[in-house]
């Protein structure tokens, strides 16, 4: 097949006709929510969300405004997205190096990328979004590098916790907090409590985490129950594992729909072993900084594509 | 005069201030179909370049593509659609290919464990008199791995991969136990990626890391496939079975090997 020589199969952008600055965009976003048990889709009619933006911190958030249209791609088909988006944001480094800069600079603009993909996702009706923000090999990192990127996760926790509370973003920290400097473990916890109650988006950031080690803990957690007689040993499966991973924090959708690795690598890399089996893979070139709405609306576009031409979800 | 039977025709001429916007927007509609033509036509391009590339790689033009450094390629993994899978001819040929190439261990996985029923039966009535004696590491998966020509064939599937995680998960604990009866006090579980590596060797479902991952099917993704194994590993969906070709195989082997891993260093 041809298009495997690609990263990714050429898109039929015969349908491809959107722009933001030409064509008007679509209405309403309709929510679904999936049945688990009859594995059927109940629609529910849910009045076109009101317009976030992570930038406009002076607009007041108010239940009782009037909601604007949703502002969704005109090819994109709400029914057909995925509800759970996961990230491995690669390529900072890199980009930093490309344009002669400091390899801080390019996690900052990491950082911008990542509020634009956040803002995105809130518009088009993404349920949860999963971020790779730090890996547990990334500790083998010069210190410098790695000190400035444990200070840009606490200034950029103090610095949007507002906004998480006005856009009604559920934040789920993964990983090995326990290596995490003090402040940023306590300022973790304190953005987790503080949004718990938020219902527009959940972003799960992983940080100092490893798909091995969440794997291994799973296995503990199991052990403990089936001592404290809660389970028993011959009755383990691996809906009991799946429960004990990090990302049941969102139970509703805990395994991520697609999955988008940017800078042109293919692997996972440590990241969502288990959650991941049937997880679309997209994988694209482009370094994460420069990872745009263009990007993001490919990878949906192909996602979308998929599923309309290989009919059910596997799972 | 009757006002009300009347059709009286007005002919209102349009003003030049709406004529514009209409140009404008003929004229953006044109560019935007223009913008269309040119990127459907980059496509076809692309293709048609692809094809070429396919043909000059099959007849061994490409001397890049001729010697493979595959020194990095200790285990190539293929991940099959189940369905797909049942296309015995076509998987028995990938497997000659996949020797022709050079690969030493393969690791052939179906969800289902279709390829366990069909290549499995195959590759064990051929290679029952004459199978290499396996090591004891490898006894436990003696009845899933063959050798074949050169070549080592593991076939697994779903049951190996998260069913085979659950049977570690209960062998941990029992391990856990022991050592706790026999130190005579009650400690909580504190278990290590060794410990759960080990366990899972323990139950049979330990195996090799694959280095690269082929994908054929229509999805992209790895269905499943044992998921402690696949920490490093490159992904490359292929398309469908019934499509493969020899020349797309030759050169994702041949971009695996420029490949550079930092392992997140």
């Amino acid at each position: 097949m041809l298009s495997s020589l690609h990263l990714n199969p050429p898109l039929n952008y015969a349908t491809l006709n959107y722009s933001s600055t030409l064509l008007p965009l679509r209405g309403c976003r309709r929510r679904t929510r999936r049945d688990g048990a009859n594995e059927s889709l109940v629609s529910t009619a849910h009045p076109a969300r009101r317009y976030p933006s992570l930038s406009a911190s002076l607009a007041p958030a108010r239940e009782e405004e009037e909601r604007e249209e949703a502002l969704l791609p005109p090819h994109l088909r709400p029914e057909s997205l995925p509800r759970h988006v996961a990230v491995i944001m690669d390529g900072n480094s890199r980009w930093a190096k490309a344009r002669g800069v400091p390899s801080s600079a390019g996690h900052e603009a990491g950082y911008r990328t990542l509020k634009k993909m956040v803002e995105l996702s809130c518009q088009w009706g993404i349920r949860a979004l999963t971020v790779f923000a730090f890996s547990s090999e990334n500790w083998t990192r010069p210190k410098m590098e790695v000190d400035f990127l444990m200070m840009l996760f606490e200034t950029v926790l103090k610095e949007s916790i507002g906004e998480f509370l006005r856009e009604g973003i559920r934040i789920c920290i993964i990983g090995d907090s326990s290596e995490l400097p003090q402040s940023l473990q306590k300022l973790a916890k304190e953005v987790v409590d503080k949004t718990k109650n938020n219902t527009q988006i959940d972003l799960i950031v992983a940080i100092s985490y490893s798909g091995r080690k969440e794997i291994t803990q799973a296995c503990q957690n199991i052990a403990q129950k089936v001592k404290d007689g809660l389970l028993e040993p011959e009755d383990i499966t691996e809906s009991h594992i799946e429960e004990e991973l990090e990302t049941n924090c969102i139970p509703e959708f805990p395994n991520p729909d697609l999955l988008i690795r940017t800078s042109g690598e293919l692997r996972l890399s440590n990241f969502l072993l288990w959650q991941s089996a049937y997880t679309e893979l997209f994988f694209t070139n482009t370094y994460w900084p420069d990872f745009g709405e263009a990007d993001y609306i490919e990878a949906l576009t192909s996602f979308q594509n998929r599923q309309r031409r290989f009919g059910q979800r596997i799972n | 005069m009757d006002l009300a039977c009347e059709n009286t025709w007005v002919w209102i001429p349009i003003p030049q201030k709406f004529q514009s916007p209409m140009i404008l927007k003929l004229i953006l509609g044109f560019c935007w179909y223009l913008l269309h033509l040119m990127v459907n036509l980059r496509h076809m391009g692309s293709s048609v370049n692809d094809l070429l590339f396919c043909y000059i790689i099959s007849m061994g033009l490409l001397l890049k593509h001729q010697n493979l450094q595959l020194d990095k390629l200790n285990s190539l993994a293929v991940v099959v659609d189940s369905e797909e899978a049942k296309n015995t001819t076509k998987i028995k040929q990938l497997l000659c290919w996949l020797s022709s190439i050079g690969i030493k261990y393969i690791i052939l996985y179906d969800m289902q464990g279709v390829l366990k029923q069909t290549i499995g039966t195959d590759l064990e009535s051929l290679t029952n008199t004459s199978m290499t004696p396996c090591s004891v590491i490898d006894a436990k998966m003696a009845t899933s791995l063959f050798h074949f020509e050169k070549m080592a064939i593991e076939i697994i599937s779903l049951s190996d991969g998260k069913e085979g995680v659950a049977k570690a998960a209960s062998f941990l604990y029992s391990e856990h136990m022991k050592d706790d009866s026999e130190i005579c006090y009650s400690s909580e579980p504190d278990f290590t990626e060794s410990d759960v590596a080990n366990a899972l060797k323990a139950t049979g479902s330990a195996g090799a890391e694959p280095d690269l991952l082929l994908v054929y099917g229509p999805a992209r993704c790895h269905l499943g496939f044992p998921a402690w194994r696949l920490r490093y590993t490159e992904i490359v969906h292929m398309g469908r079975l019934r499509s493969m070709k020899f020349a797309a195989i030759v050169k994702t082997m041949h971009d695996f090997s420029k490949k550079h891993q930092n392992y997140g260093k």
